[in-house]
């Protein structure tokens, strides 16, 4: 009898399906729509929420994790009925919040285990799972004293373990690397991608730094007055809607201009001097070379370009304050 | 990294069902206020009292036999315990009201003593349990985790509970015990047997509606001093009112008349809490026999729990919506 090694079609299933989907979320304060409508499916793996403030961001996780009320629309997470299911869903979830919030009076290990009580570990085997969490965050030595006395850098790293401690598949983590300083910025960024590739967590990163969502992200979510601009992987995104070169040069830069113009090519130059060449991609290349060859201009890089993250973030703003 | 870091692993094991989570938030907060020097030498000292209704009893029971102790009994009732009908039993049939006076005395305890720790127990503890999550944003910890309003306000309440029936229910039951260890026989259990039942009602009564107000004080304010400070006003102004409104239709006569003018003392004992609680506790342990019923005084009770703890969770679902 011959075996076949494949996936099992629900866990198949799981990895391709929705972890979250949204339908039709709205949630009104004092009349002002602090979420208009929201429909949205979130794939697994790491997503970036992105939004000015008061976007909405945090009203759209509060309401996931059922600590905001009075909202309507329906939806799944993790394959939960929400709203009615939101027990159910904050025993599977992680949640980072952004506020500085800690339990006045415990030191850092007992605030985790205690969370880990919280989310149903027996009290031997929550403190056991606290100190490896701790060890995992690298809270260290600190762990004993109390939290009160920590820093802002040593509360994000004692909220990232508390939300972990309980080992969720999905984490919910509001604006995470705050108040860190560069290299515990790395580190924090380094543990939330372990978790996502090597230990299939999936994670919703809500933040206003930009970098942060470039250098961990799959998917990227763009909020802005309530309402869902941008939603789509970070792959997508950052392709331009035509193929785009950017070309880096070196020496007579107008005749090169005025070669490209004659040739029939779309070019812009950008604020660092580079020129953006619209509607040619890296295949079409000898044509450039030829025409620099032609004007003496010696191209020092050239390459596909790519949309940045700061540029749709900025388009989908503005474009929802013209809307 | 710790050189023990073993990176992230999987955790597998079976979860404590839900029912009994909120028994975590009350155990971490018994936890914290245990750690404060002040609060053990203050249970320690509420355990004091205990000896002067044990010794009552000791007295009474050797009375029985004794016509020493009989004597000091029945100075005892016609005296400080204003019970002259009881004294004139104890003459003739001292057996018949054991009930009665072992009653009066555990109430005597529960009345004035306790009664006394529970408003210093409650002013320095139940301030800290849920202004301090309001001033620290715990409460986001504690609701990101499957629990909800009720379940937290049953935790932190616990906290509550716990120290209280360690000054009340617990010496009470033990003052019961002694009470039947100091007997010269053992007959009195069947004399006596619903005691224990009226003492752990009565501690309800004392501990559920003044815990509910208690942390309804801590719900409003984000600092503990201000709760602590309205804590001991209630209690204050509650007694001062009542003596006013007791004592003023006196005022302005003369001594005597006084002294001969006789009160409707149980018309004003709903503005204060002191007495609202004497009159339920009072009926309880069945030694109630004013004319006013005690209805009023239980709504009384009822109702500071319904709203108590309706507003504390309107306060943190409140929280929540910012």
């Amino acid at each position: 009898m011959k075996h076949k090694a494949s996936l099992s079609p629900t866990y198949a299933e799981s990895l391709l399906s929705p972890i979250i989907s949204l339908n039709g979320v709205t949630k009104l304060y004092s009349g002002f729509r602090a979420l208009d409508d929201i429909s949205l499916e979130i794939k697994p793996g790491i997503t970036g929420l992105l939004g000015p403030n008061g976007s909405g961001k945090s009203t759209l996780i509060k309401s996931l994790l059922g600590l905001v009320r009075n909202h309507q629309g329906t939806g799944k997470v993790l394959g939960l009925q929400w709203p009615r299911e939101v027990r159910e869903i904050r025993d599977r979830v992680g949640y980072l919040p952004e506020d500085d919030c800690y339990i006045a009076g415990l030191t850092g290990i007992e605030a985790v285990a205690f969370m880990a009580n919280l989310s149903g570990l027996p009290k031997t085997e929550g403190m056991r799972r606290a100190h490896e969490i701790t060890d995992f965050c690298d809270i260290g030595e600190e762990k004993y004293r109390s939290v009160e006395a920590y820093s802002t850098g040593m509360r994000q790293k004692l909220k990232f373990a508390q939300a972990l401690v309980h080992d969720p598949p999905f984490l919910i983590l509001d604006e995470p690397t705050t108040g860190l300083d560069p290299d515990q910025r790395d580190a924090m960024l380094r543990r939330i991608r372990t978790l996502a590739r090597d230990h299939g967590k999936s994670i919703l990163l809500s933040t206003h730094i930009l970098p942060d969502v470039k250098a961990v992200c799959d998917q990227v979510i763009i909020l802005a007055r309530g309402k869902v601009r941008v939603h789509d992987s970070m792959e997508n995104l950052s392709k331009p809607a035509e193929p785009t070169l950017n070309v880096m040069t070196y020496g007579k830069k107008d005749a090169f201009l005025s070669g490209l113009d004659k040739a029939g090519y779309t070019v812009t130059t950008k604020t660092d001097g580079a020129l953006k060449i619209i509607g040619t991609n890296i295949e079409q290349v000898s044509n450039i070379w030829d025409i620099a060859a032609a004007t003496e201009t010696s191209i020092r890089r050239l390459a596909p370009a790519q949309n940045s993250l700061e540029e749709i973030f900025f388009q989908a703003v503005s474009a929802s304050e013209h809307s | 990294m710790p050189v023990h870091d073993l990176g992230y692993r999987k955790w597998v094991g079976k979860r404590n069902h839900q029912l009994i989570r909120p028994l975590y938030v009350a155990r971490s907060g018994i936890m914290l206020i245990w750690r404060r020097r002040m609060l053990k030498l203050l249970l320690m000292l509420a355990w004091l009292p205990i000896a002067i209704p044990a010794v009552g009893i000791f007295c009474f029971e050797q009375g029985i036999t004794d016509v020493t102790y009989r004597r000091v009994i029945i100075r005892t009732l016609q005296g400080p315990m204003e019970r002259p009908d009881l004294a004139a039993q104890m003459l003739q049939d001292p057996v018949s009201i054991r009930h009665e006076v072992w009653s009066t005395l555990i109430l005597g305890f529960f009345r004035v003593p306790q009664l006394y720790s529970m408003v210093l127990l409650i002013g320095l503890i139940a301030p800290l349990l849920i202004s301090y999550d309001l001033r620290s944003k715990a409460y986001l910890q504690y609701f990101s985790r499957p629990l909800s309003p009720n379940e937290y306000i049953i935790g932190k309440s616990a906290v509550i509970w716990f120290f209280l029936g360690m000054i009340t229910t617990l010496p009470g039951l033990t003052l019961y015990l002694l009470g039947v260890l100091l007997s010269p026989e053992i007959s009195v259990v069947g004399m006596t047997w619903d005691i224990p039942l009226r003492i752990l009602l009565a501690s309800v009564a004392l501990i559920v509606p003044t815990t509910a107000l208690a942390i309804s004080y801590s719900a409003c304010t984000v600092e503990n001093r201000y709760a602590s400070f309205a804590w001991f006003a209630t209690w204050i102004m509650g007694s001062v009112a009542y003596q006013v409104l007791t004592n003023a239709p006196r005022m302005g006569r003369g001594r005597r008349a006084r002294f001969d003018m006789e009160m409707d003392m149980e018309r004003w004992l709903l503005v204060s809490p002191y007495h609202t609680l004497g009159k339920v506790e009072t009926w309880i342990f069945g030694l109630d026999t004013g004319e006013s019923s005690v209805w009023p005084a239980v709504l009384i009770l009822l109702t500071v729990i319904v709203i108590g703890t309706f507003f504390v969770r309107s306060r943190l679902i409140g929280r929540l919506s910012v």
